[in-house]
């Protein structure tokens, strides 16, 4: 079996229970054993703000507390993830790294020794499991559904962290694993747009309209669905989406679902075992 | 980056092409947002005017500049360190004040109600652990760092 401990970071366990629920139970059918590590902290994103030495070890403590326990980490949250990798890029400087090293042992934690890998769900799944292995898999294809994908901002970005795995400006590989589900995906224009809630507080009307043009693009396609892979995303779409809707004079009514929610659907997994109760929006992916 | 500065060694490469505020989402929505115009400024040193104006707190952090930038130069870290002037200088958003508050209290940006923890439990999620003194540990460490 493969094991990984699994990084929840802030938001999915407070604000993003079905992406939570539908993550775990898709990996525990496909076979990958996620580990619980309760000494995982904040990644450091929000702290990049006030101090960046202090981000960089609060991510570095992250990463050294999984290498400690001999495993790599799987993320679902896109910001969390990126961080992390930035911070593993950063510390391959090794008078950085010594520095880091030499605050962590006064902090009584253990040392970052450059030994474990991070990478998002969506990502490993498309990279690690394989797509060819995951459609065997594929139970109940979601022949007759079209999704729009939202990558979110710091999925594929900035590409040296994420070993330029995906193309920063025109990404794929959430496409292709919503593709392998037996969905078809939407192209569009605004596809690599940023959901805006970063500066929620900071430029409001600038946040909302960005979400708002997505929401738009998307319904005026038809699509069935967004899917996303932040939780941060999904509060911009699904939480905020009658008020951007307002704030433009528009009305959405666009099912917002986590791309393990799809995955999972297509592996024949129920409903229940995916969160869907927890969607704002109902949508019920069989019953279409 | 002895002065909070990761991602600026670069900055002098900045020859003002502008690919950055033409490929910027926020510039688009509002033409006054201009990040090249940021870099200049801080190029010339004129760090007050960035750290007392509004503008790097609009930057969503998307890292589009970033990667369109044909002289490497990682304009989102150098935003992320005038935001970190700015809040050393007491200049902080609220936003970000209420960021840290909640950090600083459990350790987490959202800190889990009674009502999440059970959420939580009647979901079969297992609980959530908290750390009130681990981030301001960690950022006295790294205000110890010389």
């Amino acid at each position: 079996m493969m094991k990984y401990a699994l990084y929840l970071g802030c938001a999915t366990p407070v604000k993003a229970l079905k992406y939570e629920i539908s993550a775990r139970n898709v990996a525990k059918r496909l076979g990958i054993e996620l580990v619980d590590l309760p000494e995982f902290s904040c990644c450091g994103f929000p702290v990049k703000s006030m101090d960046l030495f202090a981000a960089l070890l609060m991510a570095a403590r992250n990463l050294a507390l999984a290498e400690e326990r001999g495993l790599n980490i799987i993320g679902l949250c896109t910001g969390c993830i990126s961080v992390l990798a930035e911070a593993k890029v950063q510390l391959e400087d090794e008078k950085l790294r010594d520095r880091v090293n030499e605050k962590l042992k006064m902090l009584g934690l253990p040392q970052y020794r450059q030994g474990v890998s991070v990478k998002h769900f969506a990502r490993f799944l498309h990279e690690d499991y394989g797509l060819d292995v995951l459609r065997r898999e594929i139970g109940a294809p979601l022949e007759s559904l079209k999704f729009g994908i939202h990558y979110g901002c710091h999925y594929a970005k900035p590409s040296h962290a994420h070993d330029c795995f995906d193309d920063p400006s025109n990404p794929a590989s959430l496409d292709q694993l919503i593709q392998s589900a037996g969905a078809k995906t939407i192209e569009y224009p605004e596809k690599n747009q940023c959901c805006g809630l970063t500066i929620r507080g900071t430029a409001e009307n600038v946040s909302m309209k960005l979400a708002a043009e997505k929401l738009e693009a998307l319904s005026i396609r038809g699509a069935d669905a967004m899917v996303v892979a932040c939780p941060s995303c999904c509060i911009a779409y699904e939480n905020n989406q009658q008020l951007a809707g307002r704030k433009m004079g528009k009305e959405f009514n666009l099912p917002v679902l986590y791309f393990t929610q799809v995955i999972g659907s297509a592996l024949g997994l129920k409903e229940e075992d995916l969160g869907f109760e927890f969607n704002r929006i109902e949508f019920h992916p069989t019953a279409r | 980056m002895g002065h909070e500065f990761i991602g600026g060694e670069k900055l002098k490469c900045c020859y003002q092409c502008g690919k950055c505020t033409s490929g910027c989402e926020v510039n688009r929505i509002d033409p006054s947002f201009q990040p090249h115009r940021l870099l200049h400024l801080f190029g010339m040193g004129a760090l007050d005017e960035l750290i007392n104006g509004d503008a790097i707190w609009k930057c969503t952090t998307c890292f589009t500049c970033s990667e369109r930038c044909p002289q490497g130069i990682a304009v989102t870290d150098i935003l992320w360190s005038l935001r970190a002037m700015a809040y050393k200088s007491c200049r902080a958003s609220e936003l970000l004040s209420a960021q840290k508050s909640a950090l600083f209290k459990t350790g987490r940006l959202y800190p889990a109600t009674v009502l999440d923890h059970k959420k939580r439990e009647k979901a079969g999620l297992p609980p959530l652990s908290e750390d009130s003194s681990l981030i301001s540990r960690i950022f006295d460490a790294a205000k110890a760092d010389g």
